[in-house]
């Protein structure tokens, strides 16, 4: 058992996190073909009551969600945006499906910038392999973001001023938008 | 049976539908491994529901890591259930985990389920669902988890008690629909209250009564006696997680037998409560009538009824299995994070990287010493992935501070074999190495073979051949010159890119080998390339016309001899400073990485230094040089280039040809006796003629002189 130091901060380590989301509106039925063949029992188990009560559907959507987090990266020192893309049943999406669902102009500008790509990484706190925004770049994209704007220059920046601004390039990635309300907000 | 009802269709219930999060199957692995073994007595877990809320999908019973108990303890049957909040509430399960696939199919699913029912129907007679209504949606799970394949089947059920006959459904529609404006203001706000609150969030069945002034409370159910004296309107709601706009949702099955159970009514009203984005949405959520007409005896104690609830698969009712390799097989995570890193590379600073031909490459290395171990670790960081290490020695107790591969337990007991204790090495260092070890010694020039041993060196000679053939790219990573003389010869015959690495006390040598004498770089006829060379000493031009970079032995006058015997002890320890072995290494396979983006590849000229004057070079990895001598002692490098020798004992075209002719045979010849290669290539020749000059220049100095001889 080790003596716990008395810590001076009360302060407690977390992150964001959006989760269950669903980036593009579903299609219906056209997921039908593309449903994997997943290894089946070989023995159905048949129920010896037939229950009339039972409403039973038979469509296989395979719609992707997404849970993402923004944690802080104390060795870059810029907030990070981690994710994972999963569907209905639980079953993870690799890299590569990741790729063919995310909106289109952004698998784009991943590609055409050097400022941003993808990859896998363990969560720091959850401990699984999560996907995640390369943040190598951020500082330097989000400097150029706060040069141009004046009153930055005077007053300096809040967090929540930073973060918005930075979830707002960030989160064109993954297709979020952020409402113009809450932009306006100083 | 179902009693064909004049008042309305029966009541039909949609499905719970279940989502199981990766990490919930981490940690059964975690525990199954760690804790649980072969223990395959049930498990307690908690499940996670809430009210529908996204516009297109509904909301699961959801399981993630923290579902499974932290504690194992002897007490299981009663572990407390996780928190949860507002978006997960939680829910009682069981699991039965199962050893093997064949135990999973064997179970008896009719009687679990009704096992399961049961307590359900325990808890309804004795109370204790009244008072913690998320007991009505208990469920159970049963798996079985391939942890070689990381592949779980799975399956569950959501025991549902069977009204019979089954309930008829009077009336449903939309809750605002059925609501005033008034009551469905206050209906929202209450419940609202009702979801925000963190002692009620998690309590997924409840009362709603309206007084006669349109106000709304919602309240627990084991209010229900008081809710009656005061006579408002009473409806019982609970979060619906179906989306679908005829019919309510799973949990409704169980709610209403409890309504039958405990206050014997024959008509309930019903709000299936949904949200929308986190808010009550009375649009969204519906308000029905039921009727249950079951008999008295149905609702008896001891006369459990019959239960339904095992989960369809896409209509069916089958198990449903996941393959979780991706994430979780350690083995696919290292391959798939060392591809990234490489990616990274080629992302941020070379976007010509070509992955592909370094995955793809074939790199023999011959020596597994303290070259041949850095070399091995350098390829694998470059993505190389297939590689065969030959050396005939065993680990001696010296050798794991310097050879990075190996450690005390490869000396133990006489000391494994190098290349075998590599390969382990590289394996453990990354699982999805493709490495062979080959123990085997090289067979060299100037160390005569003994007639009984001829046929196992000429089958030496045969496999080195072949080893070479097969693959792409030669590492000559020896600890003697003469070592090298063979491999040489059978690189500049297959043309195979050939890197060798020397070193000296405080220096050492890293150079790629020139093409073969008899490549080409381009489609030229070989009636033009003998016409060149019949014009004497064009040998070392190749058929574009173009010099041949030399190889190890271009520079050499003599040929290799053996070059152990006679040594002193510290000569034959091949001492170096520790420093430079792996620079030496490092720089072999920058430089095999530099042929292998160059356009011309082996053909590729030897650069001194860069031409271009604003500093960037032409090729996005830098130059390529032939030779890097590189001084320790100085902390300096310099780069030089070497045409191929005309009467090079190893890659000349006279050798070379030779050994095309006569194969093994010439090899036991100039094996057995070094001079040979010496008067084949005509360095005898050379050397007569140098001495004779000498002769002539010193006739007028002392004789003694004479006799310094200056060994080259």
């Amino acid at each position: 058992m080790c003596k716990m130091q008395e810590s001076a901060s009360t302060m407690v380590e977390g992150y964001l996190s959006l989760e269950n989301i669903i980036l593009r509106s579903i299609e219906e039925e056209h997921d039908e073909l593309s449903c994997p063949q997943k290894e089946e029992t070989s023995c159905s188990e048949k129920e010896e009551l037939i229950d009339i009560a039972t409403l039973v559907q038979s469509n296989c959507s395979k719609v992707p969600y997404y849970d993402l987090h923004i944690i802080y990266s104390a060795s870059y020192r810029v907030p990070v945006l981690f994710f994972r893309a999963y569907y209905g049943d639980g079953e993870p999406l690799g890299f590569n499906e990741i790729e063919k669902d995310l909106p289109a102009h952004s698998a784009k500008a991943l590609l055409d910038s050097k400022w941003m790509f993808i990859t896998q990484e363990e969560h720091p706190y959850l401990n699984r392999p999560w996907f995640k925004l390369h943040p190598c770049g951020t500082s330097e994209w989000m400097k150029l973001l706060f040069h141009v704007d004046v009153s930055v220059a005077k007053n300096g920046v809040t967090v929540e001023l930073y973060l918005l601004s930075w979830l707002s390039v960030v989160g064109q990635v993954v297709g979020l938008r952020i409402p113009l309300e809450m932009l306006n907000q100083q | 049976m179902a009693a064909h009802d004049s008042e309305g269709s029966i009541l039909v219930f949609a499905q719970f539908q279940s989502k199981v999060d990766e990490g919930f199957w981490h940690r059964l692995s975690s525990l199954k491994l760690n804790k649980l073994g072969i223990d395959d007595s049930p498990i307690p877990i908690t499940g996670f529901y809430a009210p529908w809320s996204h516009p297109q999908v509904p909301n699961n019973l959801t399981l993630l890591a923290q579902s499974l108990p932290t504690e194992l303890s002897e007490q299981s049957s009663t572990a407390a259930t996780s928190h949860g909040n507002r978006n997960r509430c939680p829910v009682q399960g069981t699991l039965y985990n199962m050893n093997t696939i064949e135990s999973f199919h064997a179970l008896d699913k009719k009687n679990l389920l009704k096992e399961e029912a049961k307590k359900i129907w325990d808890d309804m007679h004795t109370g204790k669902a009244v008072e913690d209504s998320a007991l009505l949606s208990r469920f159970l799970l049963i798996s079985f988890a391939d942890l070689k394949n990381w592949t779980f089947h799975y399956w569950f059920a959501f025991p549902a008690l069977v009204l019979d006959p089954p309930a008829t459904l009077v009336d449903l529609r939309r809750a605002s629909e059925y609501f005033s404006l008034e009551e469905a203001e206050s209906v929202s706000a209450a419940c609202n209250e009702w979801r925000n609150s963190s002692f009620t969030a998690e309590v997924p069945f409840f009362l709603v009564s309206i007084d006669p002034n349109s106000q709304a409370t919602v309240k627990h159910l084991k209010d229900w006696e008081t809710c009656q004296s005061d006579g408002h309107k009473l409806l019982f709601g609970f979060y619906d997680p179906c989306h679908l706009p005829n019919n309510p949702g799973w949990p409704l099955r169980n709610f209403l037998a409890l309504i039958c159970v405990r206050w014997s009514l024959k008509s309930v009203r019903f709000l299936c409560y949904r949200e929308n984005r986190g808010f009550a949405d009375l649009g969204l959520s519906l308000v029905g009538e039921a009727l249950i007409t079951v008999s008295q005896g149905w609702r008896e104690h001891q006369c459990l009824p019959n239960a339904v609830g095992w989960e369809h698969n896409k209509g069916r009712q089958v198990s449903r299995c996941i393959n979780l390799a991706k994430s979780m097989d350690p083995t696919r995570l290292a391959i798939s994070a060392a591809d990234l890193n490489l990616k990274l590379m080629r992302w941020r600073a070379l976007p010509s990287l070509n992955l592909d031909a370094l995955s793809s490459i074939k790199c023999l290395l011959l020596g597994a010493g303290t070259l041949g171990c850095q070399v091995a670790r350098m390829l694998l960081a470059w993505g190389v992935r297939k590689i065969t290490l030959l050396d005939n020695g065993r680990v001696a107790m010296s050798n794991p501070l310097r050879q990075s591969l190996y450690t005390l337990d490869d000396c133990l007991n006489g000391g494994e074999f190098k290349a075998t204790a590599a390969v382990k090495s590289l394996t453990r260092i990354f699982p999805a190495v493709d490495a062979e070890g080959i123990v085997m010694a090289i067979p060299m020039p100037g160390h005569p073979v003994p007639n009984h041993e001829e046929d196992s060196v000429l089958e030496d000679c045969r496999r080195l051949h072949d080893l070479i053939d097969s693959h792409d790219a030669v590492f000559l990573l020896t600890d003697t010159r003469e070592s090298r003389w063979l491999p040489t010869l059978l690189c500049a015959n297959t043309n195979k890119i050939t890197i060798t690495a020397a070193l000296g006390f405080d220096s050492f040598l890293v150079m790629r080998h020139g093409a073969g004498p008899f490549s080409s770089n381009h489609d030229f006829r070989a009636e033009a390339a003998n016409a060149l060379s019949a014009i004497g000493n064009v040998a070392r031009i190749d058929s574009d016309g173009r010099q041949r970079l030399g190889c190890y032995f271009c520079n050499d006058v003599i040929a290799p001899i053996d070059s152990t015997a006679n040594r002193t002890l510290d000569q034959q320890c091949t001492v170096t400073r520790p420093g430079l072995a792996p620079i030496a290494s490092a720089l072999a396979v920058e430089l095999l990485v530099g042929i292998l983006h160059h356009p011309q590849g082996i053909f590729a000229d030897g650069e001194v230094a860069n031409s271009s004057s604003n500093g960037s070079s032409e090729q996005p990895l830098g130059i390529l040089p032939h030779q890097i001598r590189g001084s320790l002692s100085q902390f300096s490098q310099m780069m030089l280039v070497g045409h191929s020798s005309n009467s090079c004992t190893a890659c000349s075209s006279t050798v070379v040809s030779e050994y095309q002719e006569r194969g093994m045979e010439f090899i036991i010849q100039a094996i057995n006796h070094p001079t040979y290669l010496e008067d084949l290539t005509g360095l005898t020749e050379l050397m007569k003629s140098a001495s004779s000059f000498n002769l002539d220049w010193d006739n007028e100095t002392d004789l003694e002189e004479d006799d310094d001889c200056v060994q080259v």
